[in-house]
This record gives structure tokens, C-alpha cells and sequence, in this order.
């Protein structure tokens, strides 16, 4: 693939890479990995979690200098890690987690992220309103200048990102899994958003993680895989599903098998957890629940559709116990437990995969073993005495990681040192674990490769058939759609529907969208 | 009630301008307890320097370079180094009070305190009767704290610059993809912060009295560095937060003048600090609603490679 000619060349790559190296400590992120990009076509990056696909990115901004290794942007070489030199050079980035601060109001972080020439280095409001009032036309006007970020709603903000990105001239836009937030209808917006821009003459590069996005929007794909460049870029055309996947996951790995679980409920229907009419506060970021009656049988997966901020997290906070139901009834297992604490509702059997895996749902710093033990630490029999054997902790704790195959090297290092499928793994070792009887799993495949996904789902299902209950919480229509035995939709904090499968996509998409209700 | 105002003037000013100094550090992500020490490291070099050379201008001038590279020693103890910030700038706040202590004895050989005739012009004076005597005997520091506090709010608030300085303290992330280095601009902040420290030192000293004492500071700067928080990390707020702490400590001071007979001294003495635990109660239940924002969007932020 790799075009002749000297620097500069008017028909040459509108971004080439040539071997770059990045490690960080023993990890090799990247590893000798050359790639051209020719101009004005929408290049795909694939690649499983840890593959390097945001190193790479990160590299072609400028955000992180290569060990070794160089990039030429048309032709001109890159002085290494300099955000300022690649921007100037025409490339600009849209970074995977949001990049404006939170306390900034819209004008201010355009005025800091965008590279605009102009404007004074000490300005008036109106002033810097008036600079940007024409960027943000299409997403909401001048009125929204003044808004926060913290405020906007994550598709206004992922806009705004972009934009941000296309604030100067840029001829290269790298954009790092743009779709990880999105809702299905945002996703399409925005693919159309890049092929006007490719049509335009912007070279596009953008790391995806679903196959069927990189069908739908890209020319050609290139897959890395444990930091080197396994295929491509190759035309879209060319390749087929089957390869790419091979070339994603490897030849000699296999998928895995979803660990089983014993389940310790009965066979019959009995309600494993049932809220009737159940109101909470309303939070910073959504509305609190509204009459919300839900019931999760033995045996079924009960999935929870509906765009993001409709009350799904503090559906999630009601039953964990993280919040209180401020009006209603919560039933675990049958009993009463609308007041009972956290702890308390574990010990009825249920058991949760939060939102946020690395915030929420471990102690990034503390060691494998103490993240993996936690709950039995904390649910051990009272009359025992209080003392514990840290060896045979760490013992069972690798035992039980190895078995959901969580990929580590020492139980003492620290969780944070994970992949995030890996991460997700050592969560579901730890929750999935003898005495469960339902499980809440809130988004519990985001932002994970798809075989680690792929995993996910299939332990959730093997939870199912094994009689345990699941409630399902998603914004992936796909996911819910394949897994879930009934179906609710939450919309402003209650839920507006309910589907049995098969579901009808149009009935559900309108559902949550608040067009029916 | 004009001695009150007077009094609440001259005790805030260097309340306010340390507290600026907090403001800038705080805004870069800063949590900087170092203002005491450089406070005293100031009101000293400007006490020694002006003895020696005879002018107070020197003198002020050595403490903002003394207080500047001692902020840059700390900016590269806590960035390049990487020690624990809190603990770092307590301990610059131990070699502040511990070495102006120390060189008062090695330097001129006195105990506890000294005298000086190098003082700050005073633009009003004279005045001992009716509203005149709220803005008589100010030092000019006094009253170019105003303007401070507003250059201040145009670099935090109305310039790129502030702009850069807000998103390295807040989210670095945001400044590293804007091309901006965080550390760099810590520095810089820490910079600012040494100058307008030794400024307020030198209100101290040689501002609304003449002479140096060990320990003048008595905690001025961990007051400031509540105004900082109290004033929600805004210049002006902060600003009026001084101001307020200020009033506090006047009310304190003229009431152990007047009514000594009838209240404990002991009591009095605790009015400052009294409302200064109110008021940062106070502030806390102001800004939660902001604090929930903030951890709810830190779940965005999934660092992976």
C-alpha cells in the first residue's frame, strides 16, 4: 500500500506512519506499526481492547511522543508529541473521553481547544460570543454559548467536540471511538457527518469497534492487534467479515467460553425483585423515577431500553440501595427491602455490575486479589473470628480470575493495570459468584471488543438458563433486543412501554424517544 | 463603627491579596497550604532588605523574588518530583515560619521581634475624626488591593490565558489536548502566587506596622486559603470572602478595646475563627450542588489505552 515518492508529493499519503514504538513500562502499546493513509477517504482502525488504537491515535495528535518511529502529515514530518505542530499541520482530533472541562461554558472551551487564529489574548463576553456564534449554529445557536458543558446533553456534546475539531481548516481528522456514547440515531448522524467531510477532501481516520459501524461508514479498515498492524488497510470491498474478525482476534485465540454459574434458586417462577410504584429524587443528571413498577422472575433477562439520562441510573441506585426510593415499595427476594442498606440486599442475593467499571465497579489502585475478594471480606459469616489468612484470600481470588480467564500477571497488581475487558471480567468474577439470585447489569458490554462482549452476553444468558434473574440495562438496541425475555422502556424517569420478543425496533425506537407513549 | 471599617480594611488586605495568591494556585489544581510560609518569607525579606538597603521598594521587590523562588522550589518538589502536595506546602509553611525565626537571630541577632523605619507611603493620613478615618492611614498597598483583585479576574476570567490555567487545574486532560502543558502552567500560577504572597507579607510588616514579629502571620494564611474555598475559587469572590474575614478580625480587635470588662478576652479572641468555621459551613452547603456535577461527570473520563 505504501505510495513512492519524495516528501511532499502531491499524490502521496495524506498521513503516513512509519514504525512507530510506544511502550509504557513492560506494556508494548505499539509495536512497529507503519501505515498510510491516502487523502479523502474515511479509514477505519479496528482492534480489541489494549490492541493500541488510542495510543496510535493519541500519537498522530501529538498527545503521546513515540519511543521510536515517526509521522509525516503530506508529506512533512511531525516533530514528535507536539499537539500545537500537528494542529497546525491540518490535523485535528476527537478525543474518546470528552475533552472539555466541565465547568467551562460552551465559548470559553471553544476559545481554549479550538486553534482559531485571532481573537485577543483579553477579551469581553460578547466579544468571544460573537467569535464563535457561528459554529454553533446547528447546535442550538448563540443561546447555547453561554451554556456549561457540564449541562449539555453527551450527544451535544460529542458535536461539539467535533466541531471543535473543525473549528480550524483540518485536512485530517482522527477521531477515537466517536460512537461509544451514542445513541443508534446520533451514530447515523454523525457517519453522515463524515462522509460530507470525505467528500470535502477530509481524510478521515476513526477507531470503531463494531464491525457493522465499520461496514456502514468506512472505505478502507486496518485491524492492530497486541499493538502491531495485523491487517490493511485494506479497501472495504476487499475484505470480508469473517477476516477481519480473524485479524482481530488472532489465529491460534478462540473465543471463550462464558464461565457457568450455579444459581441458587429453584426452578419455579417465583419474583426475584419487584418494585411497585417506586419514586426517587431526581439527580444532576436525571430524573429521578416515577411510579415505576418492575418485576425480574427466575429464570428471564428483563431488559431496560431508552436513551441515556431517562432515569436508568437512578433505577440502578434504587435497587443497589445507593439511593432511596423515596415513594414505594423494593422487594428482594420476596421481602421488604425498601430501607434495607447495600449490604443488606447482597445478602438476599443480589448482585450488580455498575454503569461505570472503573469508578464504580473497582478500586483502580488497590490490588487484583483485594477488588476480587472484596465481597467476601465483607459478607463473611459474623461469628467467625476476625481474622483472615491474606494467602488463601489471594489464592481463591486467583483461582476464581482464572477461571473467568481475567488476563493479569500477579494478583497484587493493581486494577487499574487492566484492560477494560479484563476489567469487566474481574467484575463479573467477583459479582457472579455462589448465592446470586439477580443481577443488575448496567451497560455492562460499553466500550468492551466484541469478544469480550460477546463473553458478557453469553454469561448473562448462562445466568438466565441457569434460573438466576437479570435486569439488563443498555443503550445497545442490538444487545437488548438479542438477550433480553421482556422489555422496558424508561422515558423520563418512568417507564412508557413495555415489548415482549419478537420486538418491533420502530415501536421501541419511538418509545424511547418519547413519540409514543 | 469608622474605627470598625478602618480596622476591617487594614486586617483584610493581606487577607485579600494572599488570598488572590490562593485563587491563581487553586486554579491550576493547587491546593496550595504553602501560603503561610511564603507570607512571613515575605513580610521578613521585605523587613531585612529595606533595613539593609534603606528603601522599602528593595525591599519589597527582593521579597517577591524570594517568595517567587521558593514557589518555584515548591512547584518542583510537588510536580517534577512528585511529592504529596498537601504535605509539601505544609512543610513550606514550617521552613517560612522556622527560617524567618532563624535568620532574625543570625541575620541581627534579635529575639522575638524587630523594629524598622523602613515603612510603606501612606496616601491619606492625619485624619482622627468623622468618615475620614475609614480610608486615613492605609498603606498604598491597602489601596491598590482593589486593582490587584481585579487584574486578577481579568487574567482568571476574561483572558486566554486564565482560560488555559482554569483547564489545567480542573481537567488536564482538556489542556494537554489544547496543546497546553499543565506543569508549565502550575508553575507559572505558583509564580503569581509567590508575588502577591509577598505582597501581603509585606502589608504586614511594613504596610500597617513597623516592625517584624515571629510568627506575624498568626495563621493569616490558612485563613486566606479558606477565602479561597469560601469564595468558591472565584477572585472576586475570594476578594469579599478576605474582606469579610477581615471584618471578623476587626470586630475582634475592637472589641477587645471597648468591652474587655465585661467579656472574657479569651472569648473575643475566638470571634474570628468562630465565624470563619460558619462561613465555611456555609460555602460547603452553597457550592454541593456543583460538587454532584462534578463526580457524576468523572465517570466520562475512562482513561484505557
Amino acid at each position: 500500500m505504501t505510495v513512492p515518492g519524495g516528501p511532499a508529493s502531491a499524490g502521496g499519503p495524506a498521513v503516513r506512519c512509519r514504525s512507530l514504538g510506544v511502550s509504557f513500562g513492560a506494556v508494548r502499546a505499539l509495536h512497529g506499526v507503519s501505515l498510510d493513509l491516502a487523502p479523502g477517504r474515511i479509514h477505519a482502525l479496528v482492534g480489541q481492547n489494549g490492541a493500541g488504537k488510542t495510543t496510535l491515535a493519541k500519537v498522530l495528535g501529538g498527545l503521546q511522543a513515540p519511543d521510536a518511529g515517526d509521522v509525516h502529515i503530506a508529506g512533512r514530518k511531525l516533530p514528535s508529541g507536539d499537539v500545537r505542530a500537528a494542529r497546525a499541520a491540518g490535523l485535528a482530533m476527537v478525543h474518546q473521553h470528552f475533552s472539555l472541562p466541565p465547568s467551562f461554558t460552551v465559548a470559553e472551551a471553544l476559545e481554549l481547544t479550538a486553534a482559531r487564529p485571532g481573537g485577543r489574548s483579553v477579551y469581553r463576553r460578547a466579544e468571544l460570543h460573537q467569535r464563535w456564534q457561528d459554529d454553533v449554529a446547528e447546535i442550538g445557536g448563540e443561546a447555547v454559548l453561554s451554556t456549561r458543558i457540564r449541562d449539555l446533553p453527551v450527544e451535544t456534546r460529542q458535536s461539539l467536540e467535533i466541531m471543535r475539531a473543525l473549528a480550524t481548516e483540518a485536512r485530517v481528522l482522527v477521531l477515537d471511538e466517536p460512537t461509544a456514547l451514542l445513541a443508534p440515531a446520533a451514530i447515523d448522524a454523525l457517519f453522515e457527518r463524515l462522509r460530507r467531510l470525505r467528500d470535502g477532501g477530509v481524510t478521515v481516520l476513526v477507531v470503531l469497534h463494531k464491525l457493522r459501524e465499520v461496514a456502514a461508514v468506512a472505505d478502507t479498515v486496518s485491524v492492530l492487534r497486541d499493538g502491531e498492524l495485523a491487517l490493511g488497510p485494506i479497501e472495504m470491498s476487499e475484505v470480508s467479515q469473517g477476516r477481519l474478525s480473524d485479524a482481530i482476534v488472532g489465529p491460534a485465540s478462540q473465543a471463550d467460553r462464558a464461565v457457568g454459574v450455579e444459581a441458587a434458586t429453584g426452578t419455579e417462577r417465583r419474583t426475584l425483585l419487584e418494585l411497585v410504584r417506586v419514586s426517587s429524587r431526581e439527580s444532576a443528571f436525571e430524573p429521578g423515577l416515577r411510579d415505576v413498577d418492575l418485576r425480574v422472575e427466575a429464570g428471564e433477562i428483563v431488559g431496560i431500553a431508552g436513551v441515556e439520562g431517562n432515569g436508568q441510573r437512578s433505577l440502578v441506585s434504587v435497587i443497589a440501595g445507593l439511593d432511596v426510593a423515596a415513594e414505594g415499595t423494593v422487594l428482594i427476594g420476596g421481602a421488604d427491602a425498601t430501607r434495607a442498606p447495600p449490604a443488606g440486599r447482597r445478602l438476599r442475593g443480589l448482585r450488580l455490575v455498575p454503569f461505570d467499571r472503573n469508578s464504580e465497579g473497582i478500586s483502580r489502585r488497590a490490588p487484583l486479589w483485594l477488588n476480587q475478594s472484596a465481597l467476601r471480606l465483607v459478607e463473611r459469616r459474623r461469628r467467625r473470628l476476625p481474622l483472615i489468612s491474606l494467602r488463601q484470600y489471594k489464592q481463591q481470588a486467583a483461582m476464581e480470575m482464572d477461571q473467568w480467564r481475567v488476563r493479569y500477571d500477579a494478583v497484587t497488581q493493581p486494577a487499574e493495570s487492566l484492560s477494560g475487558g479484563n476489567v469487566q471480567r474481574l467484575i463479573l468474577s467477583r459479582e457472579l459468584a455462589p448465592g446470586l439470585e439477580v443481577l443488575v447489569a448496567a451497560q455492562p458490554t460499553r466500550g468492551l471488543d466484541f469478544a469480550a462482549t460477546d463473553f458478557v452476553r453469553r454469561s448473562l444468558r448462562g445466568l438466565r438458563d441457569a434460573g438466576a434473574g437479570v435486569l439488563l440495562v443498555s443503550s445497545d438496541l442490538d444487545e437488548l433486543f438479542e438477550n433480553s425475555d421482556r422489555l422496558h422502556v424508561m422515558y423520563g424517569g418512568r417507564i412508557v412501554a413495555r415489548f415482549e420478543a419478537p420486538y418491533d425496533r420502530r415501536a421501541v425506537g419511538d418509545a424511547m424517544t418519547g413519540a409514543r407513549r | 463603627m469608622e474605627q470598625i471599617l478602618a480596622t476591617t480594611l487594614r486586617s483584610a488586605a493581606p487577607l485579600v491579596l494572599v488570598a488572590t495568591a490562593g485563587v491563581f494556585a487553586f486554579r491550576a489544581g493547587i491546593f496550595h497550604l504553602g501560603l503561610e510560609g511564603l507570607m512571613i518569607t515575605g513580610a521578613f525579606t521585605t523587613v531585612a532588605v529595606g533595613e539593609a538597603t534603606g528603601s522599602v521598594e528593595l525591599g519589597i521587590l527582593a521579597a517577591i523574588g524570594v517568595c517567587m523562588a521558593l514557589s518555584a522550589v515548591y512547584w518542583w518538589v510537588i510536580g517534577p518530583l512528585g511529592a504529596n502536595v498537601i504535605i509539601a506546602g505544609l512543610g513550606l509553611t514550617s521552613v517560612g515560619l522556622g527560617g524567618t525565626a532563624f535568620a532574625l537571630g543570625a541575620i541581627f541577632d534579635r529575639r522575638g521581634s524587630m523594629f524598622t523605619d523602613v515603612v510603606l507611603p501612606r496616601p491619606v493620613s492625619g485624619t482622627t475624626s468623622g468618615p475620614g478615618v475609614i480610608v486615613s492611614e492605609h498603606s498604598i498597598l491597602v489601596w491598590i488591593t482593589p486593582l490587584i483583585v481585579l487584574a486578577a479576574w481579568i487574567v482568571l476570567r476574561r483572558s486566554r490565558f486564565g482560560l488555559r490555567m482554569t483547564a489545567a487545574g480542573e481537567y488536564p486532560f482538556a489542556a494537554r489536548t489544547a496543546g497546553v502543558n499543565p506543569s508549565i502552567v502550575r508553575l507559572q500560577a505558583l509564580l503569581i502566587a509567590g508575588g502577591l504572597c509577598a505582597l501581603g507579607g509585606a502589608e504586614l510588616s511594613v504596610g500597617a506596622l513597623h516592625n517584624f514579629t515571629e510568627n506575624m502571620t498568626n495563621g493569616r494564611g490558612f485563613i486566606a486559603f479558606v477565602a479561597v474555598i469560601f469564595g468558591a475559587w472565584h477572585p472576586i469572590g475570594a476578594a469579599f470572602a478576605g474582606l469579610f474575614f477581615g471584618f471578623a478580625d476587626a470586630i475582634g480587635i475592637q472589641s477587645q478595646i471597648n468591652i474587655t470588662e465585661r467579656v472574657p478576652r479569651e472569648f473575643v479572641l475566638m470571634i474570628p475563627f468562630v465565624l470563619t468555621i460558619f462561613a465555611v459551613w456555609l460555602g460547603g452547603l452553597w457550592r454541593r450542588r456543583s460538587l454532584e456535577a462534578e463526580a457524576g461527570y468523572a465517570e466520562l473520563r475512562e482513561p484505557d489505552y
